[in-house]
């Protein structure tokens, strides 16, 4: 963990909020693994107050590091208009990571929206080390202004499965229900012994994603989000209900945490998922 | 031959405060700097004139539900529920590190009793390394109906006299703002053998998220800290200091530089203790100490004693 002062070098605009901006001076974070965060801060003055967590899409070499945001509040907002030179503060790399790829097994990445960028990071960790033929993503989002860096994915040789609720682009219908199609075809193929589930998304998706993966009996990895003041366990703000001990911290147990770990709440009734 | 250049003498920035000598006036929060070791890495603790630890309790505690914080305008509102590692777990865990911290240890502790105030405020004084204690008297008192023990200058007074009683260390009392009468609060302590007031802890606040129609905290209502409290501590501080009670006072409330802990200085502070700020900027505390030199260096104040109760009277 190293706190450092880095500079916008582009801000890329990528339609419906979405943004990718490349960092320079981040060295520091040249050993960050897929699924680990920074803590991300301008010359904001006193509103928004807090840093802000910010999972990590890509680091390379000469410092360079990406992230991934959709403008949303006003932190994100802020980050959208940052141009080149825009200096930020870094605390990073933060908090847990996502397995390491393997011969052995065969992962399944589950992403919605703005949870791509761990999993993508994944990818691209899978594909250095030549392992990109042992894991797919399986995108979703609500319509296809929610599916980005499909090119970028495609680059790295990481096959992708598209679904939005919309069916404006891929499956339709929600990213769960392209995971059960997926699992079922794995099955068929022999391969259900070595699959893995690495999720990550909104909320709810996460607990569908771990319920499918309990009842089917398959190791799943979540990567969490929660409100968060400082990324590395003193504040205590972001505790999360967990099987091993009463609470377990999203910035220094997490954010990717093992899914048998978390208490996993029951599916929503109809009611409460009613619009 | 051409003379060596002056260098200019550095002020003295040592300071004693409650019955401890620090190095100078700048400390750190409980709540807000974890155990002193999760801000080794970020800056030389030796730097600090003292920290002070996240708040223990006898027992270990295992805190609210979540969501536990949120942002406010210039703040944020905390419901933690004094999770800690309780006093066993503080003593083999946590002190032997904070022994070569090199900065003063003050321990922060609460009990849901006063029998447990007592027991924690004993067993603490008695641990080699710890150089003083801090009460959080903002706790909820069940045996008075879950008042907060510290709104009541009466309760305050005599849970300080208890926990007196058996600390010799030197003992300090974190007031609670949410009070109409602090000057009452800090007498309560004076009189009761405290050697020094913390002012303020956090102010009772709230936050509704309008989309679900719901607080935006799992507990109601928490604690509002940051910069947005800071004139409401800066308040409470000089009225204290302009009482004539005498008690020491370390002031605490949305200090982000140098500027502000002189704020607090001038007030009537002798130490300050940034806390929410560390979150922001985790190296903050040590920049404020060099940032405080350097402003002693800049106006003329060869000793930062100068500037404690300094205020001027507005014409």
């Amino acid at each position: 963990m190293r706190y450092f002062d880095a500079r916008v070098i582009e801000n890329r605009t990528l339609g419906n909020g979405y943004f990718v901006l490349r960092l320079g001076g981040c060295d520091s974070l040249a050993q960050s693994r897929p699924g680990q965060f920074i803590m991300l801060r301008g010359d904001w003055g006193r509103d928004p107050l807090l840093p802000r967590p910010i999972s990590l899409l890509s680091v390379a070499p000469e410092g360079r590091a990406d992230l991934l945001a959709k403008s949303i509040g006003r932190g994100t907002r802020l980050l959208e208009a940052a141009t080149h030179g825009t200096r930020v503060s870094i605390l990073g790399p933060l908090g847990s990571s996502f397995p390491e790829p393997s011969a052995g097994r065969y992962d399944l990445f589950v992403a919605g929206g703005v949870g791509l960028p761990p999993l993508f990071m994944q990818g691209e960790h899978a594909s250095r080390r030549g392992l990109v033929d042992h894991c797919e993503m399986i995108y979703g989002g609500r319509t296809s202004r929610d599916i980005v860096l499909l090119s970028e994915m495609r680059g790295l040789g990481l096959a992708t499965c598209v679904a939005t609720e919309d069916g404006s682009m891929g499956r339709r219908g929600r990213v769960t229900s392209a995971l059960e199609a997926r699992i079922d075809h794995h099955r068929a193929t022999g391969r259900a012994q070595a699959l893995r589930i690495l999720a990550c998304g909104p909320r709810e998706m996460l607990w569908a994603v771990a319920r499918i993966a309990e009842a089917q009996g398959i190791e799943c990895y979540l990567s969490m989000e929660e409100q968060m003041a400082c990324g590395f366990g003193v504040c205590l703000g972001c505790a999360i209900p967990a099987r091993s001990r009463p609470f377990r911290y999203t910035c220094s147990d997490g954010p990717v945490f093992c899914a048998s770990d978390l208490i996993i709440p029951p599916p929503p009734t109809a009611t409460e998922s009613a619009p | 031959m051409s003379a060596a250049p002056v260098e200019p003498t550095r002020p003295s920035l040592a300071i004693r405060c409650g019955g401890i000598e620090f190095r100078n006036p700048i400390l750190t929060a409980s709540g807000t700097f974890g155990y002193g070791k999760e801000f080794d890495s970020l800056m030389p603790l030796s730097a600090l004139g003292g920290l002070v630890t996240k708040g223990i309790s006898p027992n270990p505690r295992c805190g609210n539900p979540a969501p536990r914080i949120c942002e406010t305008a210039a703040g944020m509102l905390n419901s933690i529920g004094l999770e800690n590692v309780g006093v066993e777990g503080f003593a083999t865990d946590k002190l032997p590190f904070l022994r070569t911290c090199g900065a003063k240890v003050l321990v922060n502790f609460f009990g849901t009793t006063l029998d447990d105030y007592v027991d924690c405020g004993e067993r603490l004084g008695k641990l080699d390394g710890v150089d003083g204690l801090e009460m959080n008297v903002s706790c909820p008192n069940i045996k008075a109906g879950g008042i907060e023990f510290g709104r009541d200058p009466q309760i305050l007074g005599d849970l300080v006299r208890a926990c007196r009683k058996v600390i010799s260390k030197p003992l300090w009392v974190k007031l609670t703002p949410n009070t109409s009468d602090i000057v009452a609060l800090a007498r309560a302590c004076a009189d009761a053998g405290a050697d020094a007031v913390s002012v303020i802890n956090t102010i009772t606040a709230m936050a509704i998220d309008v989309r679900t129609r719901r607080p935006k905290l799992a507990t109601t209502f928490g604690g509002l800290s940051g910069p947005a409290i800071k004139p409401i501590a800066l308040r409470m501080v000089y009225q204290i200091h302009r009482s004539g009670i005498g008690i020491p006072i370390c002031g605490i409330g949305g200090i982000q530089c140098a500027t502000d802990a002189i704020e607090f200085f001038l007030a009537g502070a002798s130490t300050v203790q940034v806390g929410t700020q560390n979150f922001i900027d985790p190296a903050s505390a040590e920049r404020i100490t060099r940032e405080v030199e350097e402003f002693c260096l800049q106006n003329n104040v060869s000793d930062v004693r100068e500037l404690v109760g300094a205020l001027k009277r507005q014409h």
